[in-house]
């Protein structure tokens, strides 16, 4: 994914060879060569084009207040989209299209293999959220992970769905944060030699594991005080308390949230530097986390600042705009507004630019990135009202914007990813 | 080789110096940088001056009767997105309910002395059941001092179904009641003001309103007599409604009390904002009405996180019912805050907080 130069140009191929090493493994995106059908900007406007539209469709029938399943509660709807994109990441990046074969993902029409992997990325979401979470785990072990479980033992239905929409949800967050790093900074070493599906499934229970812990870690004690009594003896008290001054795992949530754009960021539009660099596995992948780990805590505390200067410091208990754990959450939302024009460019706009080195390159995208996350932070809060069917204003304790865009993004992956970005690319025949 | 090696150091020093740097200033809380880069907050304090004492009868605080109910209703419609004058309301069956209906209402009843000796009456909010807002009215009192043209001000807190759309019952008994609403009313309510009905959420107004309607900033504090002021917050809150405003007086010798309808904008967030702009602000004696705390008797950290900062503005009197909600002022009573009882009429379900029919003097 991150050598790939989609304009086909060799000159530029070489180039970015020569300042890092090999890696040790390629998953079938990075090596899948595509063709243009279209020229620029026509093809990147086409696909921007087709994948708001598709969003809209779906945000319509989903998640829409005024819609269909109005899934958008928000917590509810919100659990469906994370868990759509860490399926989405499994079935592409660890476990490379198992069980279908490169030559079958090759030769079939983006129109045919699309709906089958979005068909497999949807039956895989619902059977984690439904059996996994709300029938297994809920009905054996922790009723919080599930909607019909804690409605059972006496919380309202309403909320039962919205506090077990956070808590599984939040399993996938730290996921789709934890997942990506193994096959993107460790170069799925030291499995690298496995073949499918026993490396998927490897670096699946690894990083699944790893996510356990941090899910404890760092959300767990967020239900010790979600209901009352307080569970004292069942979880933790909130021991970010001191430093955060809030109980919320929404401190952890904007962090975690900026580690995940952080991964896409470094993914996408930086190319993996600067830790690709380094000559050798397991040092390369250490570094990537740790660049990951430093990237996201930039974020974290660079947007925590920017509204504390637009809007004064929060302050204790307060609500909307000033609660602390608002701020949080609200870095973390910012964050992800940060990713979505840098997969625009990444995507539909072929990472432009690469005609210089690599530092001037990476530097423009990072530009042009910043800018477009200002334009779209603007945009969103002035026509998301009509269009999603949310209310205006930054506060609203029933509305994220995290979930309209990760839901985009969503689409956008379905349609690079799974559809070769059809119909403005298509797989190169002569293969 | 060579060059690599360069790149890479360079790339390493520079990262790890910005990050020292950065990480040193910052820490993680996300007030500490602010701290060193902005100057001290300016305060902009407007003087409301005086009034002698006050009285806060509570008219109607309970809002609905089966909570399950109105959150199935919510969560039926599509959730707290939906706008309130879609959603089918459940309004008979209801065992809970007033004559089987789940609606109530929320309002409240103020009288201030001025220190001229004359007395400013308040009606705050109008309800949402206009049969159950009515008994409440004439039982005291307030339908006959509408209709003798004795209430000076009829404030609506916000556009929520539970304040505003019981105003039958006041314009009833006075159609001409001049009528003062926050900024970020939507077109429906000021159309049902007029006398439009929205059938699908069961609400009407067949006593078109005819005095003025004053539409309240939000930029500035708004003076309402000496020693009472209106502010008005700007927000999106539950079921599509922009906006609430409350009331700010100063008492003689106590200090600032705050009277709410719901308070969305939450109460630590109005003190603050009390401190900054209104003279004496640092003092806050009392607040009373609806502190949205746990209206569905939900929860979430973040409402610990207000009890707990509570204890630390010295309040005296904490006189909360309606959507302040059970589980929150249970916390507050083991937080040793002082909170006023009530005697449990009129359907209040609990004596823990001030119900129906009672009365908070300062
Ligand atoms: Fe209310
Ligand atoms: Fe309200």
């Amino acid at each position: 994914m991150t050598t790939k130069t989609y304009d086909g140009s060799a000159a530029t191929q070489e180039m970015e060879t020569e300042h890092h090493y090999e890696e040790l493994d390629k998953i079938w995106l990075e090596e899948r060569s595509l063709t243009n059908s279209l020229a620029q900007p026509l093809r990147g406007l086409l696909g921007f084009f087709l994948s708001f539209g598709f969003f809209m469709a779906l945000w319509y029938v989903t998640m829409d207040p005024r819609g269909i399943l109005q899934w958008y509660t928000p917590m509810y709807g919100y659990m469906y989209i994370r868990w759509l994109l860490i399926v989405a990441i499994w079935q592409a990046y660890i476990f490379n299209f198992w069980p279908f074969k490169q030559k079958w993902m090759e030769e079939t029409h983006p129109l045919v293999k699309g709906p089958i992997m979005i068909g497999i990325n949807w039956a895989i979401t619902g059977a984690i959220i439904w059996i996994g979470f709300f029938w297994l785990i809920g009905k054996y072990s922790i009723p919080y992970f599930s909607w019909p479980e804690l409605h059972k033992v006496g919380m309202t239905d309403f909320f039962a769905r919205e506090y077990a929409g956070l808590a599984v949800l939040m399993v996938a967050a730290i996921a789709s944060w934890l997942a990506p790093i193994w096959p993107m900074a460790f170069e799925n070493y030291p499995w690298h030699k496995l073949t499918q599906p026993a490396k998927g499934f490897t670096v699946l229970s690894l990083t699944s594991l790893l996510t356990i812990f941090v899910y404890f870690i760092f959300m767990h004690p967020h239900y010790m005080v979600l209901f009352y009594p307080w569970q004292k003896f069942a979880a933790a008290m909130p021991w970010w308390y001191e430093s955060a001054k809030t109980l919320s795992g929404n401190y952890n949530v904007g962090w975690i949230m900026c580690g995940t754009i952080a991964v896409w960021l470094i993914e996408t539009i930086w190319e993996r530097y600067p830790f690709r660099l380094i000559k050798s596995q397991p040092w390369r992948g250490l570094a990537g986390f740790a660049w990951v780990l430093f990237v996201a805590l930039i974020m974290f505390n660079t947007f925590n600042l920017m509204q504390d200067l637009a809007w004064g410091p929060a302050y204790e208990g307060g609500k909307r705009l000033y609660a602390p754990d608002w701020r949080y959450l609200h870095s973390g939302e910012l964050a992800v507004m940060m990713l979505l024009p840098a997969l625009v460019l990444y995507f539909y706009f072929d990472n432009w630019p690469k005609k210089f080195s690599t530092e001037v390159n990476l530097a423009i995208r990072t530009i042009i990135v910043v800018v477009g996350t200002f334009a779209f932070n603007f945009i969103y809060y002035q026509i998301s009202p009509p269009l999603l069917g949310t209310q205006p204003g930054y506060s609203h304790p029933q509305q994220f914007p995290m979930a309209p865009v990760i839901l985009w993004i969503v689409i956008m992956l379905y349609h690079n990813w799974f559809m070769d970005g059809w119909p403005g690319k298509r797989i190169k025949k002569d293969k | 080789m060579a060059e690599d090696f360069s790149r890479r150091s360079f790339i390493k020093g520079a990262s790890l110096g910005v990050a020292a740097g950065y990480f040193a200033a910052a820490g993680l809380s996300s007030t500490a940088l602010y701290k060193q880069v902005m100057p001290a907050e300016k305060l902009n304090q407007t003087d409301i001056g005086e009034v002698k004492a006050l009285r806060m009868k509570v008219i109607s605080e309970t809002s609905w009767y089966d909570n399950n109910v109105l959150l199935n209703d919510l969560k039926g419609a599509g959730g707290l997105l939906v706008n309130q004058y879609t959603i089918p309301w459940t309004s008979n069956g209801v065992a809970a309910g007033y004559n089987g209906n789940n609606a109530g209402g929320f309002a409240t009843y103020i009288e201030a002395d001025l220190m001229d000796g004359s007395t400013k009456r308040i009606l705050l909010d109008t309800g949402w059941n206009p049969a159950w807002m009515e008994k409440r009215f004439i039982e005291e009192g307030v339908a006959e001092k509408l209709a003798k043209k004795q209430i000076d001000y009829w404030i609506i807190s916000h556009e929520h179904f539970d304040h505003y759309w019981g105003l039958e019952a006041t314009l009833k008994y006075n159609p001409n009641q001049d009528v003062y609403v926050p900024k970020g009313f939507y077109t429906e309510g000021f159309d049902l003001l007029k006398g439009k009905a929205f059938p699908k959420a069961q609400v009407k107004n067949d006593f078109p309103h005819k005095g003025k309607v004053h539409v309240m900033d939000s930029s500035k504090v708004n003076p309402l007599f000496p020693g009472a002021a209106l502010m008005t917050f700007d927000m999106p809150i539950i079921c599509r409604v922009f906006g609430e405003q409350a009331f700010v007086f100063n008492v003689k010798d106590k200090g600032i009390v705050l009277v709410t309808g719901c308070c969305h904008m939450g109460i630590i967030t109005y003190m603050e904002t009390v401190r900054k702009k209104i003279k004496g602000g640092e003092k806050i004696y009392a607040v009373q009405g609806g502190l949205h705390i746990s209206p569905f008797e939900d929860w979430d950290p973040q409402y610990d996180d207000l009890i707990l900062a509570l204890n630390k503005y010295g309040i005296q009197k904490i006189g909360a019912n309606h959507c302040t909600g059970f589980i929150a002022v249970e916390k507050m009573i083991s937080a040793k805050l002082p909170v006023v009882t009530g005697t449990k009429r009129n359907m209040t379900k609990r004596d823990i907080y001030l119900g129906n029919g009672d009365t908070l003097a300062v």
